[in-house]
């Protein structure tokens, strides 16, 4: 065990926590797993998250005020913003046209389609919202006229989904009230120090970490000298704590993806059911997401970093993306995904430190492409077509939503509301997607910590500062 | 003053607190007047002391565990330090039991008395068990996950978090032992700085306890008695074989259990300890907390018993909240007072579970605010007494609370002293030289 690589033993640990979870159920050993190993992987988490603000604000300010020059920070801060939105539009534009090759909405029954139709357009007319995107109305037509008892009556959701879709369309609504600009004033601390003790406010410490490192740099040497000592210090402490914690990450992986499993439902026979209940829109998603990282990126990469092989990037690359995987977190991710680029890759830490924190909280390329692919198939499954105007729209929406999405386990539900809501179609939705929504998350987590390791490794070479490749 | 000792100030302003306070209650004029403008010092002087808690478990974990140097080292100690908690607080439980068992201070509780107080009670009982009942849902392991910070600053801005900042700073100190000298040097230079600095503020702290001990008792006894005092009287009279039996556990363990402790594994006296240790026992008592307390212990801990900082540093904090001896012994006499004064018989059995379960509420809620009662709830429940029953206990609570920090606070400073010498850490002839200093 010992000379295995890291990637493989979180690979085997990923792998052991899946079969121990199916075996566990099948032996009703359920309350076991959740009760003594479930913890484990929620401390591992919490581990990781401890140590990511910390190292965000010590690694951007030691970044920054590592440069000699600070209009260098101005062009690396557009380049990245730039290829950000680059990477965003290239993965949805893959979602888009793999759903619409592929039409998962329509490997439904007609019938039930047509029922589905109905119910929106008595949703509709209940919320006094006009005729349909596609300007059809099924309800005027005879034709359907036999289905509309049954589609009246709707899909029953249980009370604790009721729950749980309310409190999120509230989060929505409260986001959707805000002006456009509310996300630069948000970026804006009031209190640094209520900032940092807040996870969710990651771009605030962004922003204070960038202003400060940019002040040192302005700051007499002299003076600013045991500062930036005592902040490199204390970054190689953090960076030695992710060391530490890295090295019992099998195990924790183990834990974790024990834990997953095991509340997501009684039996595997269960879990499987569901992912057969909405088998072409998640095969749709995973194919769309499998490609944006194994084909998009690497293709991206070759072009600018001709010297890069595919093998070499996914060995460099695993650790993150296996961690992504199993966390479904891109800020508990960050502190792996800062160590691969600048150890694997070879990208400098003035860079990496600066792209790959900004890329955790605003680059969501997996989550972009899940809400378009998801908008999309609800769209299909209740018969309603779209444009490709109105796809448009949804990207765009859904490009900037990720934006605002904070760091966290299933914000991207939240966000697909808003999209929703946006192109006039029923919110409630969503719980069509609810029950799978956490094996994709995970995926797309991959892709996301993959999109903002390729983003930094691009800027780095364009600013010719790659010293490996 | 200033030519008195510490401990003999501090005991000048509890007196001059009782004899003011015991005035105050017969006017309600001046009774008003303590509570408006007295009360105030003391709890100036409580946030003193809380203030500066969770920097110096910071600053002086960092520097010790760095200084410790070795992580083998580290995590013998670590062991050690929680083996001796686990056994002390299973004796302090043991000790209850015999108390209770022996006393019968249930038995001799009339019905009346006892049907009043469930009756008067009863409300406060109830959000206690309410609590209790959320505690006891959670998973078995929530209590390892809860040592692990979300976020640092987080728990940095929450005096209840500190084991999550003891973690914290055990990391911190051992990743700084791994990372190479010239870039980890600078940051264990800043920490000492702020140690030193802290200490310093204590000692400021420490200009005023005389008076704030005087505010806070001087508060207490006027706000125990309350509106009608003879009420009050009457109820701790109803009450008095549970508080004697209690009192006479906390006494065995002050005047038996540590002394035969720390003269058998220990290389100081316990002449020696207790005198060192008098001002932070008496501000324990006086504060009825231990993480007010924490700083002082440290003090008088390192500078006057001569334990070495990377001991203290590590015992004591984590002391202050998984080991609390007292508490622990109150939750076995409570248990089986109000089994007595309910009727029921517990066997060997039930009493060995009490035992059990009291060891595991402590470590288990350690962190968890006001967690005595709780505690008590949940042991109540595990041997199947009424958990209504802690409305019978509830009016001497503050009192025993005072009594209780005390001995929980002598526990921790003991197991210091044992670890400290275990680990040759501690000079044998530093304490006599500097315990009443």
């Amino acid at each position: 065990m010992k000379n295995l690589p890291l990637h493989f033993k979180i690979l085997i640990g990923l792998v052991l926590g899946v079969i121990w979870a199916f075996l566990s159920s099948s032996l009703g050993w359920n309350a076991f797993t959740i009760n003594w190993i479930d913890p484990f992987g929620t401390i591992f988490i919490r581990l990781l998250k401890f140590i990511a603000v910390p190292l965000v604000l010590f690694s951007i300010i030691s970044g920054v005020s590592g440069l000699s020059d600070v209009s260098k920070l101005g062009r690396l801060g557009g380049k990245t913003l730039l290829a950000y939105m680059a990477t965003t539009v290239m993965a949805v534009t893959v979602g888009l046209t793999l759903v619409n090759v592929i039409e998962p909405g329509s490997y439904m029954e007609e019938e039930q389609r047509i029922k589905n139709r109905l119910s929106y357009e008595i949703w509709l007319q209940d919320n006094d919202m006009g005729l349909s995107q596609d300007g059809q109305s099924f309800l005027s037509d005879p034709q359907y006229e036999q289905y509309l008892s049954e589609a009246q009556q709707g899909r029953d959701l249980s009370e604790e989904e009721r729950k749980d879709l309310e409190e999120k369309m509230e989060s929505a609504q409260q986001r959707k009230e805000v002006s456009p600009l509310q996300f630069v004033v948000d970026m804006v601390p009031e209190n640094i120090v209520f900032s940092i003790s807040n996870n969710q406010l990651m771009l605030q410490v962004i922003f204070f970490a960038i202003f400060f490192g940019i002040t040192i740099v302005l700051v007499p040497k002299e003076k600013s000298q045991p500062v930036v000592d005592f902040i490199q210090g204390i970054n190689s402490i953090f960076l030695k704590m992710v060391d530490l914690v890295m090295r019992a990450a099998p195990f924790f992986v183990f834990a974790l993806l024990a834990g997953i499993v095991a509340k997501m439902a009684d039996t595997p026979g269960e879990v499987w059911e569901l992912f057969l209940g909405l088998g072409s829109y998640a095969l749709t998603l995973i194919g769309g997401l499998l490609f944006v990282v194994v084909i998009l990126y690497p293709l991206i990469l070759k072009i600018f970093v001709p010297k890069i092989t595919y093998k070499e990037l996914f060995k460099n690359l695993s650790p993150a993306q296996f961690l992504a995987f199993s966390t479904s977190s891109s800020a508990a991710t960050l502190p792996v995904t800062m160590e691969c680029v600048e150890d694997n890759m070879g990208v400098p830490k003035s860079i990496s430190s600066f792209v790959l924190p900004i890329g955790a909280t605003i680059n969501m390329d997996g989550t972009s492409l899940h809400q378009a692919v998801a908008v999309i198939f609800m769209a299909q499954l209740h018969m309603v077509d779209l444009t490709i105007g109105q796809q448009l729209i949804i990207v765009l929406t859904a490009s900037l939503a990720s934006i605002g999405a904070a760091a966290v386990p299933s914000a991207g539900l939240i966000m697909m509301i808003i999209v929703l809501q946006s192109v006039g179609l029923n919110p409630a939705w969503v719980a069509i997607i609810f029950p799978i929504d956490r094996p994709l998350d995970m995926l797309r987590t991959v892709v996301n910590v993959t999109g903002d390791a390729t983003v930094s490794t691009l800027i780095a070479k364009s600013e010719g500062e790659l010293t490996k490749y | 003053m200033k030519k008195l000792a510490l401990h003999t100030q501090i005991l000048i302003g509890m007196i001059l607190g009782l004899i003011v306070g015991l005035i105050s209650i017969e006017s309600s004029g001046l009774s008003g007047f303590v509570v408006d403008f007295v009360k105030p010092i003391g709890t100036i002087f409580i946030r003193g002391l809380k203030m500066i808690a969770v920097p110096l478990v910071l600053a002086s974990l960092i520097v010790g565990v760095a200084n410790i140097g070795d992580i083998s080292k580290l995590s013998r100690m670590g062991g050690k330090t929680l083996g001796i908690f686990i056994v002390t607080t299973i004796i302090s439980i043991t000790i209850g039991l015999g108390v209770v068992a022996v006393l019968q201070p249930g038995s001799k509780l009339s019905d009346d008395t006892r049907t009043s107080l469930l009756a008067e009670f009863n409300k406060n009982a109830e959000g206690k068990i309410d609590f209790a009942g959320a505690i006891r849902e959670r998973g078995p392991l929530e209590p390892l996950v809860n040592m692990v910070p979300d976020n640092i600053f987080m728990s940095a801005t929450n005096n209840s978090s500190m084991l999550q900042v003891v973690f914290f700073a055990i990391l911190v100190g051992i990743a700084l032992l791994q990372v190479p000298k010239e870039s980890g040097s600078t940051v264990l230079h800043f920490f000492n700085g702020i140690n030193d600095v802290i200490i310093k503020i204590v000692q400021y702290i420490m200009l005023i306890a005389p008076y704030g001990v005087f505010a806070l008792i001087a508060a207490l006894i006027v706000e125990i008695a309350g509106d009608n005092p003879s009420k009050v009287w009457e109820l701790l009279n109803a009450l008095l074989w549970y508080i004697i039996t209690v009192v006479a556990g906390f006494f065995a363990m002050m005047a038996i259990i540590y002394p035969l402790l720390i003269k058998y594994f220990s290389n100081i006296g316990y002449w020696d300890f207790f005198k060192g240790m008098r001002p932070a026992m008496l501000l324990g008592f006086s504060t009825s907390s231990s993480t007010a307390t924490l700083p002082v212990t440290m003090d008088r801990v390192e500078k006057h018993l001569g334990v070495s900082p990377e001991v203290s540093s590590f015992v004591l904090p984590l002391g202050a909240t998984i080991n609390m001896n007292g508490t622990s012994l109150y939750q076995g006499v409570s248990a089986v007072f109000i089994a007595q004064a309910m009727g029921l018989d517990l066997s060997l059995s039930a009493q060995i579970t009490i035992v059990l379960t009291a060891t595991l509420a402590a470590v288990g809620t350690a962190g968890v605010p006001g967690a005595g009662l709780v505690m008590l709830v949940v042991v109540l429940e595990a041997v199947g007494i009424p958990a209504g029953g802690i409305a019978l206990i509830m009016a001497p609570e503050r009192i025993l609370d005072m009594l209780r920090t005390m001995v929980n606070i002598t526990g921790d400073a003991s197991v210091s002293v044992v670890v400290a010498s275990t680990e040759n850490a501690l000079d044998k002839e530093f304490a006599k030289k500097h315990a009443s200093d």
